[in-house]
C-alpha cells in the first residue's frame, strides 16, 4: 500500500510525537509498503490563528502523488488529522488540548471572552468534523479514548504504540532518578525538584530542553544535574544506570517515558494524577504512584533507593508489559 | 461570558417555566447567568437567550425584549400563531397581525387576517394553527436556534431560516425516590397527563381505552390536567360508558404529578395536530421508566422505537392505540428499561446543560471567529489573485473551518 503518516510540525521542536510518526513511517516501510511522512508547521496561536493552520490541512490534497493513488493516510494530531482523504485514519495522540482538558486551567490559552469562548468551541466543531471523517479512530492510551468520547461523543479504538527503539539494556541502579522530556510546565518536573531540595539524599539527572528550562534550573539544588539533550546513545545508557524514571505531567495523554523505562527494566515513579501513563505505571506493581506532593514524591523515591531488589523486580513486570505492544500489532490495525 | 436569560419561571404554570427552573441551576454552573424579568432594563451581558413557547401572557414580553436585541432562540414548539395572535390582535394592533400573516403567506395571509379581524372567518389560532404557524417574526429576530427535535429544525429551514441551528435534547429531571400515589389504581393504570384538548387526542383514547377495558375490566384511566374550554370531559366520558372506569384530576402540582405517573402502569401522550412542541411529560414517564404510548407525529416520531410505541393518526388510529395498549401492558418492563436508560443517556441535565454553553459561546463570538479566519484567508488568496471573499467563505465553510 501507499500509506502518507500525516503530522503537524512544530519547527525546532522534537518529541514524543515526532519520534512516534517517523518510528511509524519505518514500520510501515519494514512491512514493505511505500509510506511517506507528510507535515505541515502549525502554529497555535495568537486568537483564533488555529483554525486557519486546521484550514492549511484541510486544503492539502493527499488523495493521489505523482499520478498514483495514496491508499491510506493515517493522521496522528490536530490539526493533521483535519486532512480530507476517503481512507483516513486517526490514531490520536492527543487532540488541541487547550481547548479541552486544559481549558481553564493555567496550560489553558483561552480566556472567557466571547471570542475565545467561540474560538475553542469552533475547535471542537472541526474536530467532530474532521475524525468524524474518519474510517477508523484510534487513541494511543484509554486517556485519550476517554477525553475523545467525553468532550466530542467519539468512540476509540485503544491502541498504543511502541517507544523508540534504542539500545535497551539494563545496569546496576546508582542510585539516581532520571527525567527525560520537553521542559515545560506541563511535565511537571518542579514537583521532582522541589522533592531533591527536601530530602538530601535524592540525586536527580535531568536530560531534555526546553522553554521552562531556565526555571527549573533557578529551582534546582546541587543535587539536581541538567545534562540538556542527549543522543539516543546517551539516552539509553541513563536509562540503564537509573534507579528509577520519573514521569508525571497532568493528566498526560500517554507518553512514551514508561515504555522506554521499562524497556531498561526500571521502574517508574509517577503521581495519581499524571492520567495516561497510570495505564501501565501500577502501584508497587510496575512502579510508585504517590499523591502529587513533593514530599510524597521524596518519600518514593527514597523507597525505591532503599528497595533496590524489589525497584528490579516492578522494573522486569514492567518489561513484560512493554513487550507486549509491537509496531507490526500497530500497522495490522491501522491498515486493517 | 454572561448570558441574558429569558423565560418564564414558577409560579408561573408552563412546561417552560418547569424547563427554566430544571435547566438554570445546570446552566449557572457552567456560565454567568442573569435573569431578565418583565418590565425591567435588559440585563447586560454578552449573549442573550429566549425561550419562546406558544403563550402570549407567558412569552410575549420575551419576544418584545427579542425585538430589542436579537439573540438565541429556543423554540420550544414550531406554532406560534397564538402568540401572535395575543400580541398583536390581543394588544390592540390588528395591523401588526395582517403583517404577520402577509410575511407568512403573502397577499393570501394578508386577506385571510382581514377575514379574521372582521369576524369572517373563524379564529385561525384557535382552528387550524399548524397550517400558519406565523414563527417568521421570531426567525426573523434570532441569531442563532436552538431546537429540542429534528423536526422543529427543518420546519424553520424550509421557512428560510440561514442561521446556525443547535438541537438540544430536552434535559430529563434528576431522578429521586418517587412513592407512587396509593389512592389510584387500576389493572393495569393507564396514564394521560397535560392539558386536555382535541389535540391531545383525547376523544380517540378514550374509546380505545372502551375497547381495551371490555377484556380487562379492571383497567382504569387517570385523566390528569385542566381541559380546554369548549372539551366537556365528563360529558363524553358519560356517553362512552366510561365513568366507571376513568379517573378525572384536574390540575396536580409537581410533586403530585411524578406520584400519580409512578402509580401507572402505562402512560399515554397523544398528539395531533403538533405544533412542533416536545412534551416535559413524555420526560419524565421515560425517567420513570414507564412504557409509553405516543402518536407517530413531529417530535415524538424521533424518539426511538424501542422506548416508545408510536401511534399513526390514520383511519385505523384507535384500533392501533387499543393494541398499542395491550402490547404497553403486557410488555411493560422492558419497554421502561428501554426507556430509563435512553433518557439517562441522552437527555441528562448535565450533557443538556454542556450542550446549551457550546451553543451560546458559539452565538457570543462565532461570528468575530469566523470573521477572523476568513480574513486572514482571504488575505492570503488575494495576494495570489484569488478575490471571490463569497466562494472562499463557502470553501471555509465546506470544510468545516467556519460555522
Amino acid at each position: 500500500m501507499r500509506v502518507v503518516v500525516a503530522a503537524p510540525q512544530v519547527p525546532f521542536v522534537r518529541g514524543g510525537a515526532e519520534v512516534m510518526a517517523d518510528d511509524l513511517v519505518g514500520a510501515l516501510r519494514a512491512r514493505g509498503h511505500e509510506a511517506e511522512l507528510v507535515t505541515v508547521p502549525f502554529k497555535w496561536y495568537p486568537e483564533a490563528r488555529v483554525l486557519d493552520q486546521a484550514f492549511l490541512w484541510r486544503l492539502v490534497d493527499l488523495t493521489e502523488s505523482d499520478g498514483r493513488p495514496i491508499d491510506r493516510v493515517i493522521a496522528t494530531k490536530f490539526p493533521a488529522y483535519c486532512v480530507r482523504h476517503p481512507n483516513k485514519v486517526a490514531w490520536v495522540l492527543h487532540q488541541f488540548r487547550q481547548a479541552y482538558d486544559y481549558d481553564r486551567t493555567d496550560l489553558g490559552q483561552y480566556d472567557e471572552s466571547p471570542f475565545d469562548r467561540a474560538t475553542r468551541q469552533a475547535v471542537a466543531r472541526l474536530d467532530a468534523v474532521a475524525l468524524g471523517e474518519a474510517r477508523r479512530v484510534f487513541a494511543t492510551s484509554r486517556n485519550v479514548a476517554d477525553r475523545l468520547q467525553r468532550f466530542n461523543g467519539i468512540e476509540a479504538e485503544l491502541l498504543p504504540h511502541p517507544p523508540q527503539a534504542l539500545d535497551y539494556r539494563t545496569a546496576e541502579p546508582e542510585g539516581f532518578v532520571f527525567s527525560v522530556g520537553r521542559l515545560d510546565r506541563a511535565k511537571r518536573l518542579d514537583l521532582l525538584i522541589e522533592a531533591a531540595r527536601r530530602e538530601p539524599s535524592l540525586r536527580v539527572v535531568v536530560a531534555g530542553a526546553g522553554p521552562d528550562e531556565q526555571r527549573l534550573r533557578s529551582l534546582a539544588n546541587g543535587n539536581v544535574e541538567f545534562v540538556g539533550r542527549v543522543d539516543e546513545t546517551q539516552l539509553a545508557d541513563l536509562y540503564a544506570r537509573c534507579s528509577a524514571v520519573f514521569y508525571a505531567p497532568v493528566d498526560e495523554d500517554f507518553g512514551m517515558v514508561p515504555y522506554e523505562a521499562f524497556l531498561a527494566e526500571k521502574p517508574v515513579l509517577t503521581t495519581t494524577d499524571a492520567g495516561g501513563p497510570l495505564e501501565v505505571v501500577h502501584d508497587r506493581q510496575t512502579g510508585l504512584v504517590v499523591a502529587p506532593d513533593a514530599s510524597e514524591l521524596a518519600r518514593g523515591a527514597a523507597y525505591l533507593a532503599a528497595h533496590v531488589d524489589e525497584a528490579k523486580a516492578w522494573g522486569r513486570a514492567g518489561r513484560a508489559l512493554a513487550e507486549r505492544v509491537t509496531w507490526d500489532a500497530c500497522v495490522d490495525a491501522l491498515l486493517g | 461570558m454572561r448570558v441574558a436569560y429569558y423565560s418564564p419561571l414558577p409560579p408561573s404554570r408552563s412546561g417552560i417555566a418547569d424547563y427554566s427552573a430544571l435547566l438554570l441551576p445546570a446552566l449557572r454552573e457552567r456560565v454567568e447567568v442573569v435573569v431578565a424579568e418583565p418590565g425591567k432594563r435588559a440585563p447586560a451581558a454578552d449573549v442573550a437567550l429566549y425561550h419562546v413557547g406558544n403563550d402570549p401572557d407567558a412569552h410575549g414580553w420575551i419576544v418584545d425584549a427579542l425585538d430589542e436585541r436579537p439573540g438565541v432562540v429556543v423554540l420550544h414548539e414550531y406554532v406560534l400563531h397564538h402568540l401572535i395572535a395575543g400580541m398583536t390582535i390581543g394588544r390592540g394592533n390588528g395591523r401588526g397581525y395582517l403583517d404577520a400573516m402577509e410575511r407568512e403567506l403573502g397577499v393570501a395571509g394578508r386577506l385571510l387576517g382581514l377575514g379574521v379581524l372582521d369576524n369572517l372567518l373563524p379564529l385561525l389560532w384557535e382552528t387550524q394553527p399548524e397550517r400558519f404557524p406565523l414563527s417568521g417574526l421570531v426567525l426573523d429576530r434570532a441569531s442563532g436556534l436552538i431546537v429540542h427535535s429534528h423536526y422543529v429544525g427543518e420546519r424553520a429551514r424550509r421557512a428560510g431560516y440561514g442561521g446556525r441551528i443547535w438541537q438540544i435534547p430536552h434535559p430529563a429531571w434528576p431522578m429521586h425516590d418517587v412513592t407512587p400515589a396509593g389512592d389510584v389504581n387500576g389493572e393495569p393504570l393507564i396514564g394521560c397527563f397535560g392539558f386536555l384538548n382535541m389535540n391531545k387526542r383525547i376523544p380517540e383514547l378514550l374509546r380505545a381505552f372502551a375497547a381495551f377495558r371490555r377484556d380487562r375490566p379492571g383497567a382504569r384511566l387517570l385523566l390528569a390536567g385542566a381541559a380546554g374550554e369548549r372539551f366537556d370531559v365528563t360529558r363524553r366520558l358519560e356517553r362512552l360508558g366510561l365513568t366507571e372506569g376513568v379517573e378525572r384530576l384536574d390540575y396536580v402540582p409537581e410533586e403530585r404529578m411524578w406520584s400519580l405517573m409512578a402509580a401507572c402502569d402505562v402512560l399515554v401522550n397523544l398528539r395531533y395536530p403538533t405544533m412542533g412542541e416536545t412534551s416535559g411529560s413524555v420526560i419524565r414517564g421515560l425517567s420513570l421508566g414507564k412504557p409509553l404510548v405516543v402518536s407517530d407525529v413531529g417530535w415524538f416520531s424521533e424518539l426511538p422505537d424501542d422506548v416508545a410505541l408510536k401511534v399513526p393518526v390514520d383511519e385505523v388510529e384507535v384500533e392501533v392505540l387499543q393494541a398499542a395498549l395491550e402490547v404497553a401492558t403486557d410488555h411493560g418492563a422492558a419497554l421502561g428499561a428501554f426507556a430509563r436508560t435512553y433518557v439517562e443517556r441522552e437527555h441528562a441535565l448535565p450533557r443538556v446543560a454542556a450542550a446549551y454553553v457550546d451553543a451560546l459561546e458559539t452565538a457570543a463570538g462565532g461570528d468575530a471567529v469566523d470573521d477572523a479566519v476568513l480574513w486572514r484567508i482571504a488575505e492570503a488568496a488575494a495576494e495570489v489573485g484569488i478575490d471571490d471573499v463569497q466562494a472562499l467563505a463557502q470553501a471555509a465553510r465546506a470544510s468545516g473551518i467556519v460555522s
